[in-house]
């Protein structure tokens, strides 16, 4: 019988609430803010892709219609890496428009990764973006306490609660029911955005709709409705054990600027204070100063090189590397590349850790805020977190490196080791190789993947409805009725 | 009646710890600005100790011009100034270096730095954001019950009947207010002033009095709502709603909609040309080439074609070739930052918070037309330097001739001065239309 008595409160609830003009007006607000930000995470995800694409492909016919020529040339000639937005990114913009999305790839050099959208942006992007995420993130809790502030002190206030307990209504049915019906309204909002984003997803070309996706997308709705309800819950509790409607608002927009605009902005800020990361002239010139002292492959009496260069000459037995039986050039580029490489990645890994370090204050105080939880895991389902970017910048590089390793392997076998005179023409090899190598595709994490990273946020997020869940029950043991 | 009060506003907790919450605040963001400072002076030292110790390196190991500026960087420094530290704008996002040799441009021009992607999306707590968030929330905690706590508290009645005028008794309520907003806002400033040495100039003061105005705008803005005579509850609603909605819902939505306006795919195409412009001509005819490059620098029109398979004239045409024929797009783009500057800040134009912002930006030469100042400056150092090597290359000067210790970084100089009634002049008109607006509700307020 009591689920009866919550949910003819809850009914209550929101009946009385649709009495208010005020809702219709926030319900209208936020239906057009939904609106737009589902246009704009349409309209950014279909035509920054069909972009991207675009020049992943004009870049691939130009480099598959390179004539006959020598495979360095080719190495120089390089690739590109596109970053391709993923589905959900229409959802959950995340770290989107601060991640490059552009990077030239060549033989010896990791160029960075350009044109994010940030670097075209104004001032104004400081205020943040508007999208369907943002929106259930900061502007739902808002909306949700402003439901449910008075909730129950209104009742004491007007004498209705001690009626309602004099009559047999127990506690516990109240603040379920009162939650319940704060959560009834709430989705209001929260279900026009799981339908437009499924919509969305539908809408998307078949390739990029897959069980992943699906997954995904469960996910950010299931982590999306707790959190709705822990809100629920924290609201009720916090109008029971307020004084008065008043004190009750007053706590509750303390709490959610606290939770929303000045927590995740200073600890942000702190990790970046505490943990400085290096500059890129920094890590330019520590990478550079780790490649020389390796050796430099470009100078003929360099130690490491000229051991190379002796043990291969005994290993073939022969007297110069001219009677080797491949490209000598091909061998120690392969090798220059390789030992740079290996050094670049070590010392990138380095800088993601401290990048790692400056976020870790962020993601703790998802254990004493629900909404850095719900954020974090939002962004990593919704491919647009910190680590999908990393992924890129490491596929990217993979990516460059075995294109050089590649075309030092075919001068390594194709290329002559007599040396041309000024005017001969050049070696080269034909163009049917440039087909061979596979163009760059960008893979997204998998979810196990994406999910694993974010696994103290998703356990943080169940302790905070474990939490309030216990916390209901035990005010509906001890809560008073004036 | 003063003292009263200041007595009275001064004796609530809750008023002295955000006060001090403030002020703590306050304080993180100018060590944040200050940390910021020391960073791009540091990184300003290594730049120049690199590159003193990069020709060193490089003209001791290559005796062939051609080959010696294939290597050699060259950087051009937008120092920031110390204001930078009040509003770091886009100076996060966007380097205030550029390093480049003088092959095609368009490939080297665009590179970013290391960045935290996190960091960059949080944004930077400076003193524009303490002010321009921060404060307003002050503003709207003391005073959304002026006047309805009395009217709750029922003392209102007594007020309008004893006190000589209603009207002068909220306003003098409201001046405390002000006032000590006032006061902790220049702590901050002197704070700020001593901490980071700030040269006290016409930068400054344009800060200062931008972000006084910003204020007067959220006074005005929560006194015209408290003149309704709603409850405590309607107002703070209100007031908090309005604040969502001009600090981040606004604002937000302005940003994303000229983003979508104005998308720069010419960035991706610039990047693409550049290195087929260059590459393809490898395997081109080397006349076709050399006549594109001295259609362009006729001056140098007398070194002819060279006739060896591999010669650094040559080559440098070839790179040549990668900026010519990119021109087109990388025009484009720039002309589209330029659009999206411009309509930003004319949309800006009626939203005080976002105009404020921008303002900061500009004055502490923090915003996008400032890094695309550097772009064009680059452009323009990049040419000086391929001209004065350009003919040195081609006649394969003598690398010991030249005196390389001259060339240390560079600094962009040139400063744009405040124009000041375009900066204050929508903030003066959006505060003094306010408060006829409440002017007008005040006329009815004594009656209860």
């Amino acid at each position: 019988m009591k689920t009866t008595v919550s949910f003819l409160i809850a009914r209550q609830f929101c009946k009385n609430a649709f009495r208010s003009g005020a809702l219709y007006a926030i319900m209208i607000v936020m239906m057009v803010m939904i609106g737009f930000a589902a246009y704009s995470g349409w309209k950014i995800y279909t035509s920054q892709n069909a972009t991207r694409q675009h020049y992943q492909q004009e870049a691939r016919e130009s480099w598959e219609n390179n004539p006959d020529k020598h495979p360095h040339r080719m190495a120089h000639f390089g690739s590109f890496a596109f970053r391709l937005k993923h589905p959900l990114s229409m959802f959950d913009f995340g770290l989107e428009s601060f991640t490059g999305n552009a990077v030239y790839l060549e033989a010896h050099r990791q160029n960075s990764v350009n044109f994010s959208e940030a670097s075209f942006s104004t001032g104004l992007l400081r205020f943040g973006e508007i999208s369907m995420a943002m929106l259930l993130q900061v502007v739902l809790p808002l909306i949700v306490f402003f439901l449910g502030f008075a909730s129950i002190s209104a009742e004491r206030e007007n004498g209705t609660l001690k009626v309602m307990l004099t009559q047999g209504v127990a506690w516990k049915d109240i603040l379920v029911g009162k939650s319940m019906g704060i959560f009834s309204l709430a989705m209001f909002m929260v279900v026009p955005v799981i339908v437009i984003t499924l919509f969305l997803l539908l809408l998307t070309d078949q390739t990029s709709f897959t069980t992943d996706s699906l997954l995904r997308y469960a996910g950010i709705v299931i982590a999306y409705l707790v959190f709705t309800l822990v809100l629920c819950f924290i609201t009720v509790l916090i109008s029971t054990v307020s004084t008065s409607s008043k004190n009750a608002l007053m706590t509750l927009l303390a709490v959610w600027l606290f939770m929303i605009v000045l927590l995740p902005k200073t600890t942000q800020a702190l990790g970046n204070y505490f943990y400085p990361s290096l500059s890129k002239i920094e890590f330019d010139t520590a990478v550079e100063l780790d490649v020389l002292k390796e050796g430099d492959s470009h100078n003929p009496d360099d130690p490491h090189y000229k051991n190379l260069r002796d043990s291969v000459l005994q290993v073939y037995k022969v007297d110069s590397v001219q009677q080797l039986p491949f490209n000598y050039s091909g061998f120690v580029m392969r090798e220059g590349e390789r030992i740079s490489a290996e050094i670049y990645q070590r010392h990138l890994e380095e800088l993601v850790y401290t990048y790692k370090k400056q976020n870790s204050i962020n993601k703790i105080t998802a254990w004493i805020n629900p909404y850095a939880a719900v954020r974090n895991i939002s962004m990593a389902l919704s491919g647009t977190d910190f680590e999908s970017y990393v992924a890129f910048q490491q596929e990217a590089e993979r990516y460059r490196y075995q294109l050089a390793q590649t075309m030092n392997e075919l001068q390594m076998k194709f290329i002559s080791n007599e040396k041309l005179g000024p005017n001969d023409k050049p070696y080269t090899i034909s163009h049917e190789h440039w087909k061979e190598i596979p163009d760059f595709r960008p893979q997204h994490l998998s979810i196990d993947t994406a999910l694993g990273n974010e696994l103290s946020s998703m356990l943080s997020l169940v302790f905070w409805t474990v939490l309030s869940i216990a916390l209901i029950i035990r005010l509906s043991k001890k809560a008073k009725a004036i | 009646m003063y003292a009263l009060f200041i007595k009275q506003f001064l004796r609530s907790k809750a008023v002295i710890l955000s006060f001090i919450l403030t002020l703590i605040m306050g304080i993180i963001s100018i060590l944040i600005g200050q940390q910021f400072l020391s960073r791009q002076e540091n990184i300003i030292r290594q730049v120049t100790a690199h590159q003193r110790e990069h020709i060193e390196r490089n003209v001791a190991a290559h005796d062939e011009m051609g080959l010696l500026l294939y290597y050699l960087r060259f950087s051009l420094i937008s120092q920031p100034d110390k204001i930078a530290a009040l509003s770091i704008g886009q100076r996060d996002v966007n380097p205030s270096i550029q390093s480049v040799t003088i092959r095609t441009l368009e490939g080297q021009r665009y590179d970013t730095d290391l960045n935290n992607p996190s960091n960059l999306q949080s944004g930077n707590l400076d003193l524009g954001f303490v002010i321009l968030y921060l404060f307003p929330l002050l503003i709207i905690a003391f005073t959304f019950n002026l006047l309805s706590e009395e009217q709750e508290a029922g003392t209102w009645r007594l007020i309008a009947v004893q006190a000589k005028s209603a009207q002068t008794y909220l306003l003098r309520k409201v001046s405390v207010r002000t006032i000590a907003l006032y006061i902790l806002l220049a702590v901050l400033f002197l704070i700020a002033i001593l901490g980071l040495s700030l040269p006290v100039n016409e930068a400054l003061l344009a800060f200062a009095i931008a972000s006084v105005l910003y204020l007067a705008f959220w006074f005005a803005f929560c006194f015209w709502v408290i003149t309704f005579k709603r409850s405590s509850s309607f107002n703070v609603l209100t007031l908090l709603s309005a604040w969502v909605v001009f600090t981040i819902l606004l604002p937000a939505a302005v940003n994303n909609f000229v983003a979508n306006l104005y998308p720069v795919p010419e960035s991706l195409a610039t990047m693409v040309e550049q290195r087929d412009g260059y590459h393809e001509k490898w395997d081109k005819d080397k006349g076709d080439t050399m006549e594109k490059f001295y259609a362009h620098y006729p001056q140098f029109k007398t070194y002819g074609v060279p006739e060896q398979t591999f010669s650094w004239l040559w080559y440098y045409a070839m790179q040549q070739m990668g900026d010519d024929e990119s021109l087109q797009h990388s025009r484009a783009m720039r002309d589209k930052i330029m659009q999206r500057e411009q309509v930003s800040r004319s949309i800006a134009m009626v939203m005080p918070t976002m105009h404020t912002q921008l303002l900061f930006n500009d004055v502490a030469r923090t915003s996008l037309s400032d890094y695309v100042q550097l772009l064009d400056s680059t452009q323009t150092f990049h040419e000086r330097m391929r001209l004065h090597f350009y003919p040195k290359i081609f006649d394969n000067a003598v690398v010991k001739d030249e005196d390389w210790k001259r060339f240390t970084p560079e600094y962009i100089t040139e400063r744009k001065s405040v124009n000041w009634l375009a900066m204050l002049l929508p903030l003066i008109i959006t505060v003094a239309i306010l408060c006829i607006l409440s002017g007008s509700n005040m006329r009815r307020i004594k009656s209860v």
